[in-house]
């Protein structure tokens, strides 16, 4: 890889002082009176040829800082800059000289870059033709409008022919039709291997124009690498979703799901992922995880390093034990995987502390089908580089919690539950179970419930325009809490068909009707148990009195 | 130890070119343009002329030349030894925009200030040997001896430059401080008055080298007399400017890193 710029271990500090006599106090006192501003710590940077590369950051992170070092406009602290051919510093304002007129700014420019006035003689038509002015380049800068200023600064800096092109989130000004030629002819550029550094706090220019992104925050270099991935975890920590320090805990990783294989069967989901991951730190055994997004109940398998036989290149000390290839399937996890979202993610523990984070999948190549012969219905999607996994019944259930009553250390719930279209003109027709799980363990336990009569939903014209039969859509059952632990609990429902189309439905409980179920508190000894339906779920509490 | 003014060697043309735009930059907008580089300093020598031959009636003839001519030519040294002195030592506080903006050799930004004096000198210095020459009705060889004085000051300058440039631009009170210094060196450099007049301070007044330079104009124009003639005084002046060129590279180096921050 031939290298345009490199920059190594630069740091730059600015001394701050709180009054003006403060630095000439400091020369008389010998004592320190500046506080010290680190504008870049210890960044190293390899910009190659013939690439756009982005620098994102946020407005003083020390972006500009950077690229000032790199023009040798400022010195560093410490560190050095290595630059192999000529560099042009795109900024549309400077050296440009209100009185003069367009013409001889051209000139004067030109000579600011180093060119002698022959070399500019050749180039002055283009300039003149790109920067679009016409007759205006014999008048005086002074009389032009600001996007005429940026377009004669840029058509000045593009047209030089420069090696290695840096653009300071100059593109903001000019219109549309210049940006898209200004975008152009860079692109023209990079075609001719030349080196375009591409500064700027949006990360969709970056992401489209540039091949590798370097992220700084606060004078810091986060990451550098694909401008995709770097944009992605840029957009992150932009949007608040994530605090820098999970996003650097992520980026002491190189990770990848690069193959996603799933079938479904009799006995339910079969998922095979492939891809790679390595530490940096030294960090060895990583657990894979599956998380329910809502719950967070996860299950999680230990990832075995093997070979890495896949498109990207990693570096050759860790090919031979950064590839894994993993597989779980339902028949292991049975009572995990119902209807809701799930994500995968890698868990690790170094110096006693555990910390997770999510595989990236931004180059995933996912084979499967969404298939109805299981349980549920399984989709695997790729969602902000994330793999992204949702867990759909097969139809849908109706069901209400109707009454819910405490009687002794028991509790009683009636409610209706039935499925549009499904006929249940006998108790056989549907088996209903509720499950109750215990939310900081995931434990559950299930417990049947009787299938009654009722015309509730069969007389009831809304529920039943067509006039099917929906006589045994009741369901009543009773819930022993004594054995119950203190804790959190939620209710979901299964709903069996017991014939055509045999699908078993599992759902939250569904509880709306607050006066039908115990407002209070029910006391059982030294313990309580509370319902709670403010989310309109059906959830309850245990909890001790005293 | 001379790095930036080997700097300034390689890059003549750029110096050359960039003080040629100075010119037309000091005079864009305006409708005579370069001739206001005349108008103003032969008014100022005719305001000189009117306050002391005319006002005080001080006028006496230097050492056999009229006092006119001797005002006139001590006064075309001096506006190239003012303005070169002037711009320089400001160059890189009046060019920031291009020094924060743009990867450039700032250590020549002196030498271009000097240069634009230079040449707007070198206009009014041929208007006024034009001048002279119809007027005393004589043309000498020692006229050709303009040319080392010229070269003697413009070295003067370039050190000059070189020294203060960094310390102005890292103080702005320096910089005051040098403008005051300057009018105070104007009433001490012998241009409105003869050194003779110093008496037992002659030889204080001619530490100073600008003196060097504007007695040297005198000498080629008026007395025709050579370099070679004072040979301690022209050793005095050369050890003073390359003591200078050292101490400005020195100062460059060493403050180039502080002022680009605090600038």
């Amino acid at each position: 890889m031939d290298v345009a710029v490199s920059v190594k271990h630069i740091t730059k500090k600015y001394k701050l002082y709180d009054d003006k006599w403060g630095p000439i106090k400091e020369v008389v006192t010998k004592k320190p009176l500046h506080r010290e501003f680190l504008a870049l710590n210890d960044v190293s940077l390899d910009f190659p040829k013939g690439e756009a590369i982005g620098v994102l950051g946020t407005n003083g992170s020390g972006k500009s800082t950077l690229l000032k070092i790199i023009t040798g406009i400022a010195d560093p602290t410490s560190g050095t800059v290595d630059v192999n051919g000529a560099l042009v510093f795109l900024d549309v304002s400077s050296g440009i000289d209100p009185e003069m007129s367009g013409y001889d700014n051209i000139f004067m420019k030109g000579v600011l870059l180093g060119y002698s006035k022959e070399e500019m003689m050749e180039k002055v038509d283009d300039i003149i033709e790109f920067s679009e002015l016409g007759d205006f380049i014999n008048q005086p800068v002074k009389n032009y409008s600001s996007g005429m200023r940026a377009k004669l600064g840029f058509a000045i800096s593009v047209n030089v022919n420069p090696d290695i092109l840096i653009v300071d989130e100059a593109l903001a000004v000019g219109d549309s039709m210049f940006r898209a030629k200004c975008m152009n002819k860079m692109n023209e550029f990079k075609e001719q291997g030349k080196t375009i550094i591409f500064v700027s706090h949006d990360k969709n220019a970056v992401e489209s124009f540039c091949s590798r992104a370097a992220w700084i925050n606060k004078g810091e270099l986060i990451t550098y690498g694909d401008s995709k991935q770097v944009a992605s975890i840029y957009n992150e920590f932009m949007s608040g979703k994530k605090k820098l320090e999970e996003i650097r805990s992520e980026l002491e990783f190189s990770h990848s799901i690069e193959k996603v294989q799933y079938e479904v069967t009799d006995e339910g989901l079969a998922m095979t992922l492939e891809g790679y991951l390595y530490g940096r730190n030294g960090v060895q055994s990583f657990e894979f995880m599956l998380k329910d997004s809502r719950t967070g109940e996860t299950i999680s398998k230990e990832i075995r390093p093997i070979p890495y036989r896949g498109q990207s290149s990693l570096p050759n000390e860790v090919q031979e034990k950064a590839g894994f290839s993993l597989t779980f399937s339902e028949k292991e996890f049975p009572s995990f995987f119902k209807p809701g979202s799930y994500t995968f993610g890698v868990r690790y523990t170094q110096a006693d502390v555990q910390s997770q984070f999510s595989l990236w999948a931004g180059n995933v190549e996912l084979d499967g089908e969404e298939d109805a012969r299981g349980r549920f219905i399984y989709k695997v999607r790729v969602n902000k580089n994330q793999l992204n996994m949702t867990v759909e019944n097969a139809d849908k259930l109706q069901q209400q919690m109707n009454k819910i009553w405490f009687k002794d250390s028991s509790l009683h719930m009636e409610g209706v539950a039935f499925v549009r279209g499904y006929e249940v003109p006998a108790p056989e027709t549907a088996t209903v179970q509720l499950h109750l799980i215990n939310l900081g363990t995931f434990e559950e336990r299930i417990y049947p419930a009787a299938v009654e009569w009722t015309d509730e939903i069969t007389e009831n014209p809304s529920f039943n325009p067509q006039g099917k039969n929906y006589n045994y859509s009741q369901f009543s059952a009773v819930i022993q809490l004594a054995d119950l632990e203190n804790g959190e609990y939620e209710y979901r429902l299964t709903y069996k068909m017991n014939s055509q189309p045999h699908h078993e439905l599992n759902t939250l409980v569904w509880a709306s009707k607050s006066k039908e179920y115990p407002a209070e508190p029910h006391v059982m000894g030294n313990r309580a148990a509370v319902v709670h339906t403010e989310t309109k779920y059906l959830r309850m509490e245990i909890k001790a009195l005293f | 130890m001379f790095d930036i003014y080997k700097e300034m060697w390689d890059r003549r043309k750029m110096i050359h070119a960039l003080s040629l735009h100075e010119i037309k930059k000091e005079y864009a907008g305006t409708v005579l343009g370069s001739i206001w580089g005349l108008v103003t300093p032969l008014l100022r020598i005719a305001v000189y002329w009117f306050v002391f031959s005319i006002g005080n009636r001080v006028a006496e003839p230097v050492g056999g030349a009229p006092y006119t001519a001797w005002l006139a030519i001590g006064m075309v040294a001096w506006f190239l030894l003012n303005d070169g002195f002037k711009l320089s030592q400001k160059s890189f506080r009046s060019k920031r925009s291009i020094i924060k903006n743009t990867p450039f050799p700032i250590a020549i930004l002196p030498a271009v200030q000097i240069m634009f004096s230079f040449y707007t000198h070198l206009i009014l210095l041929v208007v006024i040997l034009i001048t002279l020459a119809v007027a005393l009705q004589t043309v000498s060889v020692y006229w050709l001896q303009v040319i080392y004085y010229d070269f003697a000051a413009v070295m003067l300058l370039l050190a000059l430059g070189s020294v203060t440039a960094p310390l102005v631009a890292i103080s702005k009170d320096f910089g005051r401080f040098l403008d005051t210094v300057l009018i105070f060196l104007f009433w001490m450099t012998p241009i409105l008055w003869s050194v003779e007049n110093a008496g037992r301070f002659a030889n204080v007044v001619k530490l100073n080298p600008f003196h060097y330079i504007v007695q040297g104009y005198r000498d080629s124009i008026l007395y025709h007399s050579g370099f070679w003639e004072h040979p301690l005084y022209t050793l005095y002046f050369w050890v003073v400017v390359l003591v200078l060129f050292i101490l400005g590279n020195y100062l460059f180096k060493r403050m180039k890193p502080i002022f680009l921050d605090i600038m």
